[in-house]
């Protein structure tokens, strides 16, 4: 549950050697919908390797076996670069959506790749009768902030020292209108941004099963 | 017990066996149970839910003792405090034989469930006849132990790839619980270096004496003290004591450091701080932030004579006194003296520097110890001995600064980098600090490495601490609730950290009082400006007014948390205070309402009622507006979003005006009607006809709500800017998330989104230049400066307020000069004046 890669490399930065962005067309992405068991290593890997935090194989199986319909890979040249794994179900009388993980690896953010995953699962969830979406990500964590905003979600909550390392997280919601308001919906052009938010799945979302 | 093999959701067909299900994480012979399980998913759910290892470790302490010994785990199951919680899963424990192979998992046989018995007698018939050699756990009537590990085998054998047995409990939750054994990420029991406390001091991680070498223990003590202050800053911000304070071996056997009357001294002074600590903050249930704050479990911190540590701690701040004196006299009284007094260490060019290292800290330790008790004093009678000892911590703490040079120099470790990053003042490594020996007793948490603060980050949290705790002791207890509120509001503005706020709340309410004295009913019939006779009046026994007063009790509670807390507990209780209303409203319709004819006493209660209600409208309207504020502090709001955000305060700020005018006007008529009072006639006659300083106050702040609204909202009328648009839902929907808590309540009523768009849609710069708000404000500003020059907080917020609205007029006045000519300007929102009244930015692209 939640510590991040990002503070580590933040700490080790000279360490590091700068990651070369990748030259690809956002044509060459190819978007996937969760297939089946040979996903699971890939999903595995990236979240693995992107957050701290370990979540065990149950955790991943939980989410993808329930809702597969929910959970997005993105390849390039066969090649997986991002990933989101989503739950929905009825929480506190509201049959809601919840973002649980979201992973774009380094050379591939800022592409929209993972607003283009994370849109192709909201979109998912309004078809299926969501009438909001949640997740938490880090105050700090300025690309996944923005990147959620564009899409409509506000802060709702601030969560006092939510991760572990101490710092504070936002529960982000997005309210879908009711099906009784006739408000058109503007579309905006997903400009840029991609990036990952790690994110810790709170007990409340623990408490139910399906 | 059943356990169906389904796929995670249960859906498939399910072949039913009588098997145990293991609620065992480190039980022993449990690594065997993974093995066996192999063969057919590595994954098999062993599942380790927190709250089911404690469980089992309490299972754990009724085996033989062999086994309860076997695993330095064993702390948490010797807590009193933590219960197994209900479940309905039989636990089963496994045997282990002498040899400690793996033995057969033993279940239950069920007697009351014949036709699984059956079924499973079917299926594994190698079954070994039950009845182990030695069951620890008697089978009881009925029923028999049986074999269980073929009946196992044989299920693992028709498992998939991604099948997964589970019980009908295992949800996400479960899943999120479940530890992969051996994976250092995981498992906490992997990454310790030591299994116990007493493997570390017997490989000599804790040496006592710390060195023979008087002066290398001399110095070893101090990097000692100075890291464990570094340790306790971190765990005040937010670590858990165990891995913080606690991750030092001398600490954690009390009776250890009986030897070394000097570090024993500090080791008990320190057990007794935390424990003072730790009870402030259990007493003012804090709320979430306490959980970790407070975890004490299995860390020995009732060492023996603790509670004495001041006396101790005074015989060796004396010794050294006199080593100090000793070293200082001048060389023909030094034979003399150093005859009768042993010097602190050997090397005598640095007995002076040591000695005054060493008696700072004990002077710290034992003024911030002093300060904690005097502040726990009830009805705040210790307030003012607190801060004597609160500059005497001050003062000490720059000696403690001022040592870090000494204690630099004479390190003899050649250290590279700045003093930074740094734990002790030597900047050297301390001795005997082992964090992985208590990772286990940090239950909820997976192992992680803690960063401790830096000595230099300590000793700042430390100095902010003290200030924090001044600040509380200036307090002074007569005050009325608004002062009270406003008071702590003041305080919170400095983010004060958890430790400060708890004393804070346990000044301003004890035993359901105020301040441990006042009655609540006291306060209210204050505020709300209720008529002298009200003292006696029965209505303190109506049950609405006995509600009301616990509201009061619950928003003084929550003013004194965190923001975010704070915030989501206001957002809550502002429907409470509605439902009060109403509630007292119509109490108040039923007992005068019905008869147009009073009696005088009936007259009395319905004045007593009116004015309860307008106060109550008040307070509900202020906790609006701190919810609303509160918001911008936490950066809840986008700037797409302050126009809403700004024209929703301007509206509440608007009603809370209202409600204080009614209030003041009804007191003063009150006053005048019993012709009373200390009024000096001819300048309070002319005063009555003014709009009172407090209301000004706050139309100085409508002013500058109403202008952000109307400019942010001509700025999108007129330049497209700062709109929000998105693909899923509108400004329609984001408005009722950020409001969503205040509308359910009414507040204020009739005001939704349509009356936002109303308000707003037609804002254009025109007619905010012939209408300025901000000139307005500035005014306003200008003028009631003088009605609050005794109150230097009041100032200061009315010297920021001008700043914005200055700053703003300005701005609008720029945008309307060159914003239709150049449509290339850029207007973004600062706060670089005011918390949360913005100003703004104009910049040509």
């Amino acid at each position: 549950m939640e510590a991040t890669k990002k503070t580590e490399e933040e700490g080790n930065e000279n360490a590091e050697k700068v990651v070369e962005e990748e030259e690809f067309s956002a044509s060459e992405i190819e978007y996937v919908s969760y297939g089946g068991e040979h996903h699971l290593p890939l999903i595995m890997g990236l979240v693995d390797s992107e957050l701290s935090e370990p979540y065990s194989i149950f955790t991943y199986r939980y989410f993808v076996y329930l809702w597969p319909q929910l959970s997005f890979l993105a390849f390039h040249r066969g090649k997986c670069v991002g990933t989101v794994v989503c739950k929905m179900g009825e929480h506190r009388n509201t049959f809601r959506g919840y973002i649980a993980m979201l992973v774009v690896i380094k050379p591939y953010r800022g592409k929209g790749i993972a607003t283009e995953l994370v849109t192709r699962s909201i979109q998912v969830m309004m078809e299926s009768g969501c009438e909001e979406v949640t997740l938490e990500a880090e105050v700090t964590n300025k690309g996944a902030l923005a990147l959620y905003g564009r899409l409509g979600f506000v802060r709702a909550k601030r969560l006092f020292r939510y991760y572990l390392n101490g710092v504070d997280a936002f529960r982000l919601k997005l309210l879908f209108p009711s099906p009784m308001s006739q408000s058109s919906l503007p579309i905006v052009a997903d400009t840029d941004g991609s990036h990952w938010h790690n994110d810790h799945i709170p007990i409340e979302e623990c408490s139910e099963v399906r | 017990m059943v356990i169906s093999r389904t796929v995670v959701d249960e859906a498939t067909e399910s072949a039913e066996y009588d098997l145990p299900k293991y609620n065992t994480g480190e039980l022993p012979g449990i690594g065997h149970l993974k093995m066996i399980m192999d063969p057919v998913r590595q994954y098999f759910p062993v599942k380790v839910t927190i709250k089911s290892k404690i469980e089992a470790l309490e299972r754990v302490t009724d085996l033989p003792s062999r086994e309860v010994e076997r695993g330095p785990n064993n702390a948490n199951a010797l807590n009193p405090a933590i219960t197994p919680p209900p479940s309905s899963a039989t636990f089963i424990p496994l045997q282990t034989n002498s040899t400690s192979h793996f033995t057969p998992a033993i279940t239950k046989r069920r007697e009351e469930n014949p036709s699984l018995l059956s079924d499973q007698t079917h299926e594994a018939s190698t079954m070994d006849p039950p009845v182990p050699e030695r069951s620890s756990i008697p089978s009881g009537e009925n029923s028999v132990w049986a074999d269980a590990s073929p009946l196992l085998a044989a299920a693992c054998g028709d498992l998939e790839d991604g099948q997964l047995i589970h019980g009908d409990n295992f949800n996400l939750f479960a899943a999120m619980s479940a530890l992969e054994i051996m994976d250092p990420k995981m498992d906490s029991g992997i990454v310790c270096k030591y299994y116990s406390v007493e493997e570390a001091i017997e490989d000599g991680a804790a040496p006592l004496p710390i060195s023979c070498d008087k002066t290398v223990d001399v110095r070893c003590t101090i990097d000692i003290v100075d890291h464990l202050l570094s340790c306790e800053a971190t765990w005040h911000k937010g670590h858990s004591l165990s891995q913080t304070v606690f991750s030092c071996i001398y600490l954690l056997r009390p009776e250890r450091t009986s030897s070394h009357a000097l570090l024993h001294s500090f080791c008990r002074v320190i057990r007794a701080t935390c424990k003072a600590v730790i009870s402030v903050v259990s007493d003012a249930r804090t709320h979430e932030e306490e959980d970790l704050f407070t975890m004490n479990y299995g860390l020995p911190l009732n060492g023996d004579g603790d509670d004495k540590c001041l006396s101790m701690l005074n015989a060796v701040e004396e010794t050294i006194s006199r080593q100090l004196r000793a070293c200082k006299a001048p060389s023909s009284l030094k034979r003399r003296v150093l005859e009768d007094t042993e010097p602190l260490q050997t090397n005598i060019d640095m007995e002076e520097g040591y000695c005054k290292a060493l008696l700072c800290r004990l002077r710290f330790r034992k003024h911030f110890y002093h300060v904690l008790t005097c502040l726990r004093r009830p009805q705040g009678r210790g307030l003012e001995l607190a801060r004597k000892h609160i500059a005497s911590c001050i003062m000490e703490l720059e000696s403690i600064l001022s040592s870090s040079e000494f204690l630099r120099s004479s390190s003899s470790e050649a250290w590279e980098g700045g003093v930074e990053n740094k734990t002790t003042a030597s900047g050297c490594q301390p001795i005997g600090f082992d964090a992985s020996l208590n990772c286990r007793l940090s239950a909820p948490t997976p192992p992680r490495a803690i960063k401790i603060l830096s000595w230099k980050e300590a000793i700042e949290y430390f100095l902010k601490l003290l200030h924090d705790l001044d600040i509380i002791c200036s307090y002074s207890l007569d005050s009325s609730l608004e002062n009270l509120l406003n008071f702590v509001v003041q305080f919170q503005k400095s983010q004060p950290d958890l430790v400060a706020r708890a004393h804070l709340q346990l000044l301003l309410v004890q035993d359901g009082k105020i301040h441990g004295r006042d009655p609540v009913f006291a306060i209210i019939s204050r505020a709300a400006a209720l008529p002298e006779a009200t003292k006696n009046h029965d209505i303190q026994k109506n049950e609405f007014i006995l509600q009301l007063g616990q509201l009061v009790i619950n928003l003084l509670k929550i003013v004194c948390s965190n923001s975010a807390w704070q915030r989501r507990k206001l957002g809550k209780i502002v429907q409470d205070w509605r439902v009060i209303y109403l509630q007292l409203e119509m109490a108040f319709k039923k007992e005068c309402g019905d008869n147009p004819s009073l009696s005088n006493e009936e007259n009395a209660s319905m004045k007593i009622f009116q004015h309860i209600l307008v106060w109550v409208e008040e307070q509900t309207y202020w906790i609006a507006s701190r919810f609303l504020i509160l918001g911008f502090e936490l950066e809840l709001y986008s700037p797409s979003e302050y126009c809403m955000v700004y024209w929703y305060l301007y509206v509440v700020l608007v009603k809370l005006a209202e409600k204080i005018h009614i209030k003041m006007v009804a007191t003063n008529s009150a006053g005048k009607k019993r012709g009373k009072k200390k009024r000096d006639a001819p300048k309070d006659a002319a005063k009555d006809y003014r709009i009172p300083p407090g209301v000004l106050f706050l139309q100085c702040q409508i002013c500058l709500a109403e202008g952000l609204t109307m400019m942010l909202a001509a700025l999108r009328n007129e330049h497209g800017i700062l709109q929000s648009r998105s693909p899923f839902n509108t400004e329609h929907e984001r408005f009722i998330q950020h409001f969503e808590l205040l509308q359910k309540a009414s507040i204020p009523d009739h005001m939704s989104y349509p009356s936002f768009k109303e308000s707003t849609s037609y804002a254009c710069f025109s007619n905010l230049l012939m209408y300025n708000y901000f000139k307005d404000a500035q005014r306003i500003a200008k003028e009631v400066k003088s009605s609050f020059s005794n109150e230097p907080d009041k100032l200061a917020e009315l010297k920021r307020l001008e700043q914005v609205a200055e700053h703003n007029s300005i701005a609008l006045n720029v945008i309307c000069r060159v914003g239709t000519l150049d449509p290339s300007l850029k207007v973004s929102f600062e706060f670089n004046h005011h918390p949360y009244f913005a100003t703004a930015v104009v910049k040509r692209s």
